[in-house]
């Protein structure tokens, strides 16, 4: 199968759901910006040594979770597609808060800012957190997000989820910089 | 973390064995497989054939409460796996995964207007087995003789039209043939309006279909299964 089609050559692309919409619509910028966010985990996870297999695992599974959220966002609230989705739910940000947990206890306290950066790792981790923070406010910004419907309850659990992510990859950056035997450099004001 | 695992991740591989296969044309082949006891999907939807590090989707035919499977294949000249299973004897083993994908009908109150090109009509056949009615199908062949299961399709349709290739021979055809591509049809004789299009086959006639709802037809939906 050809990678490319042409059908959106003049600025319009189809949504899952069917509808045909502009590019810059709101749920493409947040579906880019969930995309955007899964290629740079494939960064971070291909910049981690072997040894670290178990949170690559991980990473990928966060991955695959991004994946289905990218194909809830490529769905107008409302659509019959939407009952076809895989269901986002607490069970997945209480995931990220236990590993968020578990690499916590094995990290110095933090007492200062600390600057994004140190191992390359480290960097790509700061680098997904801040588009992760991008994905979340598109989100937001999508107006169902606030009224009520399975949809809605849907997006909120999205909002839950890249706000516990980020807060993730902040802690991974921590840890990728204390893997390879490099401290946080704090920030001097 | 362990969050769910997600649908795709286990991979159920099913066991299958031919029990019939027939030719619709000179390379259009019908094959039936039985049916694995626990094996559900939905119509439109298709199957992954593994053989050896090969892997090949095709829809499935037949509707969801039928005894078997079926798939309508096309025998392509110098192709790595159709050929392979033009030739399948009955009683040969295969082995497939899925129900994969998403094209299945959905139910609206927008008309439906189904758009195939060759075999690209074997989802449609799954739907109408199942009951759906009332749709629009236009079927893009170079021939007509290659308008197989038009008999299912003529009842089952409010309008049934068979796009003809320019220059085709088209005795058999019966009334309502268009000569020309299925996009050409729709600019040309679909009335404006918004529709639920479902289209399925070659990937130009896809991206023809969709530059033209964009034009001509707003606020429409679009569905699409490409083959190839
Ligand atoms: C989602 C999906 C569903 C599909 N369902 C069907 C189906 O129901 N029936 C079916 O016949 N095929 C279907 N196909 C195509 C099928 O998977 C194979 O690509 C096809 O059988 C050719 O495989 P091959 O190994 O013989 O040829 P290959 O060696 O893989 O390729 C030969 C070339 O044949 C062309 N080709 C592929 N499929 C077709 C076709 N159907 N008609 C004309 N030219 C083609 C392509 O240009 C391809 O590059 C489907 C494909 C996809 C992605």
């Amino acid at each position: 199968m050809k990678i490319y089609t042409g059908s959106g050559d003049r600025g319009k692309t189809s949504l899952f759901s069917g509808e045909r919409v502009s590019k810059s619509d709101p749920l493409v910028e947040a579906y880019g910006d969930v995309d955007e966010l899964n290629s740079i985990l494939g960064g971070l996870a291909a910049s981690l040594p072997p040894e670290e297999g178990e949170l690559v695992e991980e990473i990928q599974q966060i991955q695959s979770v991004l994946m289905h959220i990218g194909a809830r966002l490529a769905v107008t609230p409302g659509s019959p597609v939407s009952a076809e989705l895989e269901e986002i739910t607490e069970e997945h940000s209480k995931g990220l808060e236990s590993a968020i947990d578990r690499m916590d206890e094995s990290l110095p306290t933090l007492k200062d800012f600390v600057l994004p950066g140190g191992h390359i790792s480290a960097a790509w981790a700061h680098v997904a957190r801040a588009v992760c923070r991008r994905a979340e406010r598109h989100v937001v910004r999508l107006p169902t997000t606030q009224t009520a419907s399975e949809d809605s309850e849907q997006l909120r659990n999205v909002v839950v989820y890249l706000n516990r992510l980020s807060d993730y990859l902040f802690v991974v950056a921590r840890l990728c910089n204390q893997i390879h035997g490099l401290s946080d450099t704090p920030w001097k004001k | 973390m362990k969050p769910p695992t997600s649908k795709e991740q286990d991979v159920q591989i099913y066991c299958t064995e031919v029990l019939d296969r027939f030719w619709l044309t000179d390379r259009v082949f019908e094959i039936k497989l039985s049916k694995p006891s626990t094996f559900r999907f939905m119509a439109g939807q298709r199957i992954r054939l593994l053989h050896g590090a090969i892997r090949r989707d095709y829809s499935l035919i037949t509707a969801p409460h039928d005894p078997t499977l079926a798939l309508c294949l096309k025998m392509i000249e110098g192709g790595e796996y159709s050929p392979i299973l033009s030739s399948a004897e009955p009683g040969t083993r295969l082995s497939f995964t899925g129900p994969m994908g998403y094209f299945t009908y959905r139910p609206s109150n927008k008309p439906a207007v189904f758009v195939a090109t060759g075999t690209g009509i074997a989802p449609f056949l799954s739907m109408v087995r199942t009951g759906v009615t009332d749709f629009t199908l236009l079927h893009g062949v170079h021939e007509a003789k290659s308008l197989y299961y038009q008999d299912i399709f003529r009842p089952a349709a409010r309008l049934y039209i068979p796009c003809l290739a320019a220059d085709a021979d088209e005795t058999g055809s019966g009334e309502n043939v268009f000569r020309g591509r299925v996009s050409h049809y729709l600019a040309e004789h679909l009335a404006p309006n918004a529709y639920d299009f479902y289209l399925c086959g070659r990937q130009e006639m896809i991206r023809d279909v969709t530059l033209l709802v964009d034009e001509k037809f707003p606020g429409s939906l679009i569905y699409t299964e490409v083959f190839y």
